[in-house]
């Protein structure tokens, strides 16, 4: 390493460390966006609004709207007196789903008699929906064997017993803070770098870089590797953040943080590739943010991949977030090794030799 | 307020817009790119789950409970299970997602009809998901038991969306996402690079005023949005067949107070930074990130805790998103929404009092 290029890589890291903004961002994403994330955010349907119809006022009834109160998967809101009413409670919000028991319904189920019961769903949000309705389900069923133990017949031959691996409380904070985290990383990795180069091309001062003695490769590591070492660094504390949601670390924090190494050079490669072929600040936010979104999008973070149709999934292996997500989620959770992550790791150094190359010569013009 | 004047900067605005083609093409396209690939993309209607199946018993019977799987079309049998080991590698590696394990005589226990038990272990990484496959594992299961008789016969109906597409609810939803994505980026860029080059001081000395200067900064990115919306809509309504229940003046009219709001947030964001890099940080963190995650847009709001529920209420994402969806799937009319409306109005009415509070300050 010559002496002209730590002078650079000097300057750089003092410019990078100085940018207070870009620090608290780095700062934010990591820690507090993580934390709000986690607590919030959830497709766990819970306190589902439920507005609760009794046309039957029976003690039959009134054990079947039992099962629905006591869980905390569902929330009454009240009790309309007709359909029309819940209908209209739907309509405007106030309920999500109504539970509408008619009249006769002891008298059916006394009677061994099948006994019709309806459940209006409002289907705005299609995953509310479904989810709702399949607890709604799973309480219909409890109850019906319930009642078919007490007449004394058996209902299901064969019973299933569900069993969860690496989330037994099919809790959805693990998933988050480890996806948090490495969208973080992909954020900054890709923005850092384009905005510090752009930022030099509009000021002009990458003009008199380029007349210096220093050559073009120097440069591009000199511009990149702080950001490379604050990303590795700004890990550290979203540790602990996981740490504080109880997200086990079942694998090597060696593994972790060398594979989150080789991820970041794709990020922060397709960060100068941008940079290198926009010219202003605006164009080049655009297009990380162009670039962003379907690499976030067809990762799994937030839909997951195997839902998604044929096509997708073949372009979401180009995706290096996708390879990065089953690293984390395979050591923190399944306390995988290199021995198991091979094929990710591959496509990882594949992405990060592609990108790379292309944005050195993309950086060289 | 003199029209001749702003039009002027309406005009010089304009110029400089049309200069960017990166600019304009990105506006244009993102909106796309974003619904055709949430259109596509979310749906959670899960097919060709990769399973595994241990079959200690390899009967008959555990052959049709297998068949039963294969044949649902939600499941395709990607592994037979040797061992206990076998089944933790395939799972630990992702080959599968779920694991049927059927017990040694479980066959002539059917047979005798006494009760039996099989096993299913879900890969619970991505709970949500690991819960819809394990409940249709569940009625697979069930389905495959010798009949019963139902004493429970549940009627589900749902309204508003009968089959339960989500395209239906993303498109009404990202009209609100992209709203609150790009008009504050642009607009709070607009202004700053004028604060970076000094440019705005000769703005400033010129008798414009800072009114009519707000004013031209906002009508051409307001426009921009404008025009995303209606390609989001007609892509939407026509490509994806969104049904289109209610008054489309009254959507198109909440949307023209939204703009407002959205671009006046980018005012407001202009207005607490000179440097480029801080306002396109500010944007990110105040709207990007919550439009797309505290708007209701994906995450549903009544399921956060009651904190939360108040930081997504800060922002004026969730007004028009839930006003989107009320107006598009539910045929809302005016009547029926006139909260969230008043709200955004209020919202609005705030952003653009402080954002010119702010600014004049900076003049005086």
């Amino acid at each position: 390493m010559s002496r002209r290029f730590l002078s650079l890589l000097v300057k750089e890291t003092i410019q990078f460390s100085r940018d207070r903004a870009m620090l608290c961002l780095i700062l934010f994403l990591y820690t507090a966006e993580v934390v709000m994330c986690t607590v919030a955010l959830t497709f766990d349907v819970k306190h589902v609004a439920l507005a609760i119809v009794d046309q039957d006022q029976s003690v039959r009834s009134r054990e079947l709207i039992e099962r629905f109160t006591v869980v905390e998967e569902f929330r009454t809101v009240g009790r309309p007196v007709t359909e029309g009413q819940a209908g209209e409670w739907l309509r405007s919000g106030k309920a999500v789903m109504a539970l509408v028991i008619p009249r006769g319904f002891a008298e059916r189920l006394g009677r061994r008699e099948s006994a019709p019961i309806q459940v209006l769903l409002d289907g705005t949000n299609s995953n509310t929906a479904a989810i709702a309705r399949g607890y709604a389900l799973q309480i219909f069923g409890q109850f019906e064997r319930a009642w078919a133990a007490r007449l004394g017949h058996v209902v299901h031959s064969i019973e299933p017993r569900r069993r969860v691996w690496y989330n037994q409380s099919l809790t959805f904070a693990s998933f988050m803070v480890l996806s948090m985290i490495a969208l973080a990383s992909m954020m900054i990795g890709v923005i850092q770098p384009a905005a510090s180069i752009v930022r030099e091309k509009e000021a002009g001062t990458i003009e008199q870089l380029m007349v210096t003695p220093i050559s073009v490769t120097e440069l591009f590591v000199a511009k990149t590797l702080p950001t490379l070492v604050m990303c590795l660094l700004a890990v550290f504390p979203s540790l602990l953040v996981a740490h504080a949601f109880d997200v086990p670390m079942r694998g090597e924090l060696g593994t972790f943080v060398v594979l989150t190494g080789v991820f970041l050079v794709s990020a922060i490669s397709l960060g100068v590739l941008i940079a290198s072929v926009t010219r202003t600040l605006q164009q080049a936010l655009l297009v990380s943010f162009f670039g962003l979104f379907p690499i976030l999008f067809l990762s799994g973070t937030m839909v997951p991949i195997e839902s998604m149709p044929r096509g997708l999934q073949l372009v979401s292996l180009a995706s290096p977030l996708r390879h990065y997500m089953e690293v984390i989620l395979g050591v923190f959770l399944k306390g995988a090794g290199f021995a198991d992550l091979w094929p990710q790791t591959l496509a990882l150094l594949a992405i990060g030799t592609v990108l790379f190359t292309s944005a050195l010569i993309a950086f060289r013009r | 307020m003199d029209f001749r004047r702003i039009y002027a900067v309406i005009r010089k605005e304009t110029h400089e817009i049309a200069r960017d083609p990166v600019t304009i093409w990105v506006s244009f396209l993102m909106p796309l790119v974003m619904l055709f690939l949430f259109g596509y993309a979310i749906t959670l209607d899960v097919k060709d789950v990769p399973l595994g199946v241990w079959d200690a018993d390899r009967s008959p019977q555990s052959r049709r409970l297998i068949d039963a799987f294969a044949q649902s079309g939600y499941f395709t049998l990607a592994h037979a299970i040797a061992d206990e080991r076998d089944l933790t590698v395939a799972l630990e590696r992702g080959d599968i997602k779920l694991a049927l394990v059927i017990p040694q005589a479980f066959g002539q226990r059917l047979a005798r009809s006494s009760p039996t038990a099989v096993q299913i272990i879900v890969d619970g990484t991505f709970s949500n998901t690991a819960q819809i496959i394990a409940s249709y594992a569940d009625a697979i299961v069930l389905g495959a038991s010798p009949p019963a008789r139902a004493l429970l016969k549940p009627e589900v109906r749902v309204w508003y969306n009968p089959e339960m597409r989500s395209v239906n609810y993303v498109v009404p939803g990202l009209f609100g996402v992209i709203l609150l994505a790009f008009p504050p980026l642009l607009t709070a860029l607009a202004v700053v690079r004028e604060k970076e080059t000094g440019s705005i001081q000769q703005i400033f000395a010129s008798p414009l005023t800072s009114a009519e200067f707000i004013a031209g900064k906002l009508v051409p990115y307001g426009l921009i949005a404008f025009v995303q919306i209606l390609l989001v809509m007609g892509f939407g309504l026509v490509w994806f067949e969104v049904p289109f229940r209610g008054d489309l003046a009254l959507l198109l009219g909440v949307a023209l107070i939204y703009v407002f709001c959205t671009v006046g947030l980018g005012l407001l964001v202009s207005t607490l930074t000179h440097k480029q890099v801080v306002a396109m940080l500010l944007v990110l963190v105040l709207t990007l990130m919550p439009s797309f995650l505290f708007s209701g847009f994906l995450f549903p709001i009544f399921t956060m805790p009651y904190v939360m529920q108040l930081y997504a209420a800060v922002f004026p994402g969730q007004y028009f998103v839930e006003l989107s969806r009320d107006i598009v799937m539910k045929g809302a009319s005016l009547w029926d929404v006139w909260v969230n409306v008043a709200a955004l109005l209020a919202y609005t009415a705030a952003v653009f009092w402080l954002a010119a509070w702010r600014f004049r300050k900076k003049v005086a």
